[in-house]
């Protein structure tokens, strides 16, 4: 399986009449942003909820940090190191801000039912431990003020900062991100992208569906274009600029 | 605060209601009241812990109750149906009530594996379902259950554990010492599972059902099993109920199918929502409530009708009952000890 940290092959999902995915190949290397773009419709979510394994592939092939994780239950695949966020942003509404977070940090053994129960001591130090943890992550995001408020008071923009917060709570080896940067204002976007480039340099692999173009061709170092399943266009995004495949399917109307 | 001042007032309006409008055998009534409430306040416990923190919609608690209550009355000395079948041999009660809670607690893992996997109405339509096919197979094998004649003389087990001095107790002050003495120990499990459950809630496992609560497959994607979560939930709520339910028929004496009929879980809820969906100790304070109400529907009844039948009882209950609800759902859907904004009875 060489160094490719995910590696998908002939991957397709299909739906009634319509071909949503059909991937032949598809690697990820470590260390690298990788955006995935494409039209409405392209099946860019659908490809992310097979890879995540939020939905069943109809054939194909997923590997995933040496293990074939095709068949795997979409939680035991998130303790792996994969996690994703949702295009449409999904924080714990009637749960603080902080809850949010200590939700996501806090471990499996100390959320079964009897150790909680019981509430030992290592249980107890854990909880203490995650405390530093939530505090810089928040910090990190400008959240920090917003720590006791309920999640659904925080702006859209805010709730997109937390549910990228709640993800880093997992160390992750691998964040897919569906589009991170939907709804949030100007200002803010930058900022998430210059979080987004932050945690990449700190060897968090990212992979994210994204719309803003111009935002895509600045971080990524490699893009990938899907339309109508199939992925039509992979390299540096200079190159992609320029493929006559992509200029036809999807950027033809931004570009010319 | 305030709504911890605005429960305790309408707590001591219930008592001088009852002590006021029963101007002989005041006690007797508030005993028998404080019972039943602390029985459907367990019950409603239970259902706290599906709904309020977890999200689950169990319309079917009649079942768990049932389960509860007849395992229990099947392992301890009784008598049996039409013929009266004498059972005179037994387990020891305290081995029977947990092996009652057991079977609630098993029924819901029984019910959970299939139906968890699905969306909150599925689960909704198939407890509701799951409770009429217990009630009927209940009422079908008569051999085993007594069906609609049910069970009796199995009170024993209990009344014999009574202390000495809740009998001169009740004696003195002309109460039922049985019913004391059942309405006792309702309240004390009430404390000893509110206690465990407050230690619950505040635990990593509480937060987790209330992350469920909020979005599965956010939860999901954060590496936790959902299904696992929702099955403790489950199983957890089922067992509080399974107590309820013992309780229910050692307050009545006797157990038969009509015991466990559906308007028995929809009372319960109603005492859940007057209490507050989610809040630890509202379901049992809603009881209380609910238990007042249905005394001053009763004197309402006497009121408008010369000498009510059961049919003019009942009639004037559901619609009163029914009427508090809507009212409570469009004034205060967060019952009276909720916490507005963990509002989960959203009716805008």
């Amino acid at each position: 399986m060489s160094n490719n940290l995910l590696s998908i092959r002939s991957l397709k999902k299909r739906f009634g009449g319509l071909q949503a995915v059909n991937v032949d190949k598809f690697d990820f290397n470590e260390n690298q942003i990788t955006s995935l773009i494409g039209p409405n419709g392209a099946g860019k979510t659908t490809f992310f909820d097979l890879i995540t394994r939020f939905q069943n592939a109809d054939s194909g092939s997923i590997n995933f940090d040496g293990k074939n994780v095709t068949r795997l239950n979409s939680y035991k695949l998130a303790r792996l190191g994969m996690v994703r966020t949702f295009q449409l942003t999904r924080v714990f509404d009637r749960m603080s801000v902080y809850e949010n977070m200590q939700f996501a940090g806090s471990s499996i053994t100390n959320e079964g039912f009897l150790n909680s129960l019981i509430q030992s001591s290592s249980l107890k130090n854990h909880e203490k431990l995650l405390i530093e943890k939530i505090n810089e992550t928040l910090e990190l995001l400008n959240l920090s003020d917003m720590k006791n408020s309920y999640a659904r008071e925080l702006s859209g923009g805010q709730k997109k900062l937390l549910e990228l917060g709640r993800s880093l709570m997992k160390s992750p080896k691998i964040l897919l991100l569906d589009e991170p940067l939907a709804g949030v204002n100007p200002k803010l976007s930058e900022q998430l992208l210059q979080i987004i480039f932050d945690l990449n340099k700190k060897g968090i692999n990212i992979l994210m569906v994204e719309h803003n173009i111009d935002a895509v061709m600045k971080i990524s170092e490699r893009v990938v274009v899907m339309a109508e399943g199939k992925i039509i266009s992979d390299g540096k995004p200079d190159f992609v600029r320029s493929d006559k495949n992509v200029i036809e399917a999807y950027l033809g109307s931004s570009n010319e | 605060m305030k709504k911890y001042i605005i429960a305790f007032f309408l707590l001591v309006i219930s008592f001088l209601y009852i002590f006021l409008s029963n101007e002989t055998g005041g006690a007797r009534v508030f005993v028998n009241l404080m019972t039943f409430a602390g029985i459907y306040g367990l019950a409603a416990i239970g259902i706290n812990v599906h709904f309020g923190w977890t999200g689950l919609l169990n319309f079917g608690h009649a079942a768990f109750m049932g389960i509860g209550a007849y395992t229990t009355v099947l392992l301890i000395p009784h008598s049996l149906g039409r013929e009266g079948v004498v059972i005179s041999s037994g387990l020891p009660l305290p081995l029977a009530i947990l092996i009652g809670i057991l079977a609630a607690a098993l029924l819901g893992l029984f019910l959970g594996l299939p139906t968890l996997r699905l969306r909150g109405d599925y689960l909704a339509i198939v407890t509701i379902a799951a409770a009429e096919i217990f009630r009927l197979l209940v009422r079908d094998f008569e051999d085993l259950t007594g069906g609609v004649y049910g069970i009796i003389q199995f009170s024993d087990s209990l009344q014999n554990s009574r202390p000495d001095f809740i009998t001169r107790f009740g004696e003195s002050y002309d109460i039922s010492p049985s019913q004391f003495w059942v309405g006792l120990l309702t309240w004390i499990s009430i404390i000893v599972v509110l206690l465990i459950l407050s230690r619950l809630k505040k635990s990593p496992w509480g937060r987790a059902l209330r992350a469920v609560r909020e979005d599965e497959d956010a939860v999901r994607a954060l590496g936790k099993n959902a299904v696992l979560l929702k099955l403790q939930s489950f199983m957890l709520g089922a067992a509080i109920g399974g107590l309820s339910g013992i309780f229910l028929v050692f307050n009545y004496g006797t157990v038969q199918a009509s015991t466990f009929v559906p308007v028995l879980t929809f009372y319960v809820w109603a005492a859940l929502i007057l209490g507050g969906v989610g809040s630890l100790a509202g379901p049992a304070l809603g009881a209380v409530i609910f238990w007042v109400i249905i005394a001053g529907t009763d004197s309402i009844s006497r009121f408008l009708f010369e000498s009510p039948d059961g049919q003019q009882l009942a009639g004037v209950r559901f619609v009163i009952v029914g009427l508090l609800i809507m009212f409570f759902m469009i004034f205060r859907p967060s019952g009276i000890l909720g916490k507005k904004e963990e509002l989960l009875l959203d009716v805008k």
